[in-house]
């Protein structure tokens, strides 16, 4: 981390995803995580980078696989994840 | 056939330097089939938990037998989601294909949990594999057992970047106090 940081999938929107990034990164370990604040406060940042992700995410129907997998699969159950050790003792 | 597997870990780290690097796993030396990352939903609940999810693109390492399924596909998507409750400093995370779900399905389920008296923090990762593909020529046994083997390599693989990123991550932390 730093120096390096991960790109979009969309090339257009990764200047606007490493601006996101480094303002997520100061907030989250300064202000979140000391309880500081409870409102991501990168919310412009945001809404930038992701006017940029939906529209490629939708040219390359991403956000359909996305729709479908979690109809197929929820991810959450709840306020909580799926975890398949749980599904697992359940089936017993 | 469902195959699990299970990991656990420890990372002598503290919670904040845990969690910001694993947001901030890619780029690192062990995950160069690792291509972009891109947060898509986050949002903070009524308890003051912070929800993430990410959808992040590989480069697919697909077994031979497998390729006349696929033809030319050569990338594969992953979702991720990640609740962080910074109260308790535990973090939930989930990581499973997007795509070629009908050839397996790669569920992977992690908790990391400070460790106070030992000052780490602990990882418990449970891994699912299942196949919706029928066990002709055992072909689906075969699909399962080749993503389990390979999922040993990735998990120390990824294990050990992270650990890489986890130093860098401190560092930075450490220079900012």
């Amino acid at each position: 981390m730093g120096n390096l940081m991960s790109t979009s999938f969309a090339p257009e929107c990764t200047p606007l995803k490493q601006k996101y990034d480094g303002c997520f990164n100061e907030w989250y370990s300064e202000k979140f995580l000391k309880g500081k604040s409870t409102t991501n406060e990168c919310e412009d940042l945001w809404y930038e980078y992701q006017e940029c992700v939906r529209k490629h995410m939708t040219e390359q129907k991403l956000d359909k696989m996305l729709d479908d997998a979690r109809k197929e699969a929820p991810f959450e159950n709840g306020g909580a994840l799926i975890n398949p050790d749980d599904e697992k003792n359940k089936k017993k | 056939m469902v195959l699990y597997f299970k990991h656990a870990h420890s990372y002598k780290h503290d919670f904040p330097t845990v969690s910001l690097a694993y947001f901030n796993r890619y780029p690192n030396p062990y995950s160069t089939h690792v291509k972009s990352t891109d947060t898509v939903e986050h949002f903070i609940d009524e308890e003051g938990r912070l929800h993430q999810t990410k959808i992040v693109m590989k480069t697919g390492r697909l077994p031979q037998f497998i390729k006349p399924f696929l033809g030319k596909i050569s990338t594969s998507w992953i979702v991720e989601k990640s609740i962080v409750d910074p109260v308790n400093q535990t973090m939930q995370t989930y990581n499973c294909n997007l795509d070629h779900r009908k050839i397996v399905r790669i569920e992977e389920y992690a908790t990391y949990k400070f460790n106070k008296k030992d000052n780490c923090t602990e990882c418990q990762t449970t891994v699912k594999f299942s196949s919706g593909f029928r066990n002709t020529l055992n072909l689906r046994d075969r699909i399962e057992n080749w993503s389990k083997n390979k999922f040993d390599e990735n998990m120390s693989r990824s294990t050990l970047g992270l650990k890489i990123v986890m130093d860098n991550v401190r560092e930075r932390l450490s220079r900012l106090k």
